[in-house]
């Protein structure tokens, strides 16, 4: 913190043009766009070789405020973009921002397929529990009782485990942080780029204006202190003296697994049937 | 261990050294520093070598402190006979501090005028210590000189054994250079030494803290021989170099979360009365970046500039 090197400014990898985003006051996924491009300096990625692509939704809409090759697709279907945008271009770092509603519910399928033959990308999930753009519409990861536009009287469905899904299509890497840490989630976020296979990263970002103002949860200020008391990182989840309270939200890496990259088994395999 | 084999071993191992030759008198050794680093197994390996050699060994220690940086300290008195498990103030024949200021801390338990010690000049500085977040602040720590001390007791070594440690590839061997240079004083036979050492220490790690035990004994050797230059100065305060944190707030992108000024820990940052955010206390401001990193709409920018310039947050 306190070395000589110049700190990274974030401003260096926005589009200054599009700026001040359109995000709400508070909103969470301004501090998940930082860690981001926090991470892609990190790792010295050039920017010509770095490609975001997203859906639509607040989350969507990230991919334009970054000065990089963007994709802002249709929604749900930016991991299919994606997926055909790796297998194409091998040399692209590919980068997938999306929403909790346009990765799990239009894009479910999406998800569980690209996790299953674990392509090289990075999927970055912004978990807000709601349709923050289309007007508060419950999501699949809306938590039970919670109040939303559709569910005026509470949440009565059970959410959806974002990672524990991940995790059980095959993903080779899954890993959840709040936004509170933004150098804790730069640093997962950098692993996750670094994982020769499909890395799934689900952020717990706030909705305050939508969500947190429907549910009186405070001022953003008060949603972000309150990730604190929610998180726990994964290495105490089960130990003894600390056995796991089903309200607590594990953090760190959730999942790791080296099977073998999608895309490198292709080319293999057509290079073969080229050779014959 | 029963007093007829005491009388055995004693006649067939030890030899007269500087403090168990009258025997008459169980000799004290103080080993005091912070958890963690590695106090005990230094009073183990003394009490196990003098067990060895058939004297009466009571040893007890305070511990348990070592996930909150506390003092830790362990008493050893060895001898034909030993009633007291601790050492009076003033008592101690020797006293061991593996931190600066934990030494200066048990000074007074030792003999004004024959006592040894022996201090590593590592400083480990608690956070009560601490008066100010700002890096490079003034600290509440030991302020004494190795002359000072030096000056108070018979015999004083200030050994940098954490560097020492440090060269050889684990910090954490500390302990055994500071063992290494016990033996001196101590005189057990110098095998029997290693033998305990070996004994006590992790299996992987043999290498590296013999290497450290030989050091420790060859750096007050060393010392020894040229006494004036033997006492090393404390090593300075880490001071970080001092700069002025500047906030640049682009006032345009600015929403008016108020997120800033609530998570700020030291409370410099508040709404003006455009409600854009503005610091209003740039002599509490430490620079820290978290306004930074969590302002959602990048409006904030740390700087640290390295002399002190305007402290307006720009534009």
């Amino acid at each position: 913190m306190f070395s000589d090197a110049p700190h990274f400014d974030v401003r260096d990898y926005l589009r200054k043009e599009m700026m001040p985003h359109f995000l709400c006051p508070g909103c969470g996924h301004g501090m998940a766009l930082r860690a981001l491009l926090w991470a892609i300096h990190e790792l010295n990625i050039d920017r010509d070789k770095l490609a975001v692509v997203s859906g639509i939704g607040c989350a969507g809409r990230l991919s334009a405020y970054i000065d990089a090759n963007t994709f802002h697709t249709t929604h749900g279907r930016p991991l299919a973009y994606a997926t055909g945008l790796a297998l194409a271009r091998p040399d692209l770092h590919v980068v997938v921002i999306t929403g909790d509603g346009d990765c799990l519910a239009i894009g479910g399928n999406h998800l569980i397929h690209a996790c299953r033959r674990n392509l090289k990308l990075t999927c970055l999930m912004l978990n807000n529990e709601i349709y923050g753009m289309t007007g508060g519409q419950v999501s699949p990861t809306t938590s039970e009782t919670r109040l939303t536009t559709t569910t005026p009287h509470g949440n009565s469905e059970p959410n959806f485990d974002a990672c524990a899904l991940a995790t059980a299509a095959g993903a080779g890497f899954v890993g959840r942080e709040v936004t509170r840490h933004v150098p804790k989630l730069k640093e997962l976020i950098k692993a996750g780029l670094q994982h020769p296979g499909f890395a799934f990263v689900e952020v717990v970002s706030d909705c305050t204006e939508v969500y947190g103002r429907k549910n009186d949860m405070g001022s953003s200020a008060e949603m972000v202190l309150r990730q604190k008391s929610e998180m726990r990182p994964s290495a105490y989840r089960d130990s003894v003296d600390e056995p796991f309270r089903s309200t607590d939200l594990p953090t760190g890496i959730l999942a790791q697994n080296n099977r073998p990259e999608y895309g490198a088994a292709l080319r293999a395999a057509a290079a073969a049937r080229a050779a014959k | 261990m029963n007093e007829q084999s005491n009388v055995v071993a004693l006649n067939a191992t030890s030899e007269p050294t500087a403090f168990n030759a009258a025997l008459a008198e169980p000799t004290n050794v103080l080993i005091v520093g912070v958890g963690g680093q590695g106090v005990i197994l230094v009073s183990k390996v003394l009490a196990s070598l003098a067990q060895a050699h058939g004297y009466e060994v009571k040893q007890s220690e305070v511990h348990g402190m070592a996930k909150r940086g506390g003092t830790v300290f362990s008493h050893v008195r060895f001898g034909p006979r030993v009633w007291s498990p601790t050492i009076a103030k003033g008592e101690a024949d020797v006293l061991i501090a593996l931190e600066w200021a934990e030494g200066l801390r048990w000074l007074p338990h030792l003999k004004r005028d024959t006592g040894v010690f022996i201090c590593d000049t590592k400083r480990i500085v608690p956070p009560f210590a601490c008066r100010s977040r700002r890096p490079g602040a003034p600290m509440r720590y030991a302020t004494e000189t190795a002359e000072q001390v030096a000056a108070y007791v018979s015999e004083a070594y200030a050994i940098d054994a954490t560097k020492m440690a440090e060269e050889l590839g684990n910090e954490r061997a500390a302990n055994v250079v500071l063992l290494g240079a016990l033996s001196t004083v101590l005189e057990f036979a110098l095998p029997e030494w290693e033998k305990t050492v070996t004994a006590f220490v992790p299996k992987k790690t043999i290498a590296v803290n013999s290497a450290a035990f030989e050091l420790g004994r060859n750096w007050i050797a060393e010392a020894k021989n040229e006494p004036p230059s033997a006492d090393a100065a404390p090593a300075a305060a880490p001071v970080h170099a001092p700069y002025q944190p500047r906030l640049e707030i682009t006032d345009a992108w600015c929403k008016s979360c108020e997120i800033c000024v609530k998570l700020c820990p030291e409370r410099c940052l508040t709404l003006n009365a455009d409600r854009i955010a503005t610091l209003v206390a740039p002599e509490k401001c430490t620079g820290c970046r978290l306004c930074e990193w969590l302002c959602p709409d990048f409006a904030i920018r740390v700087h640290l500039d390295p002399e002190a310039p305007a402290m307006e947050a720009a534009q």
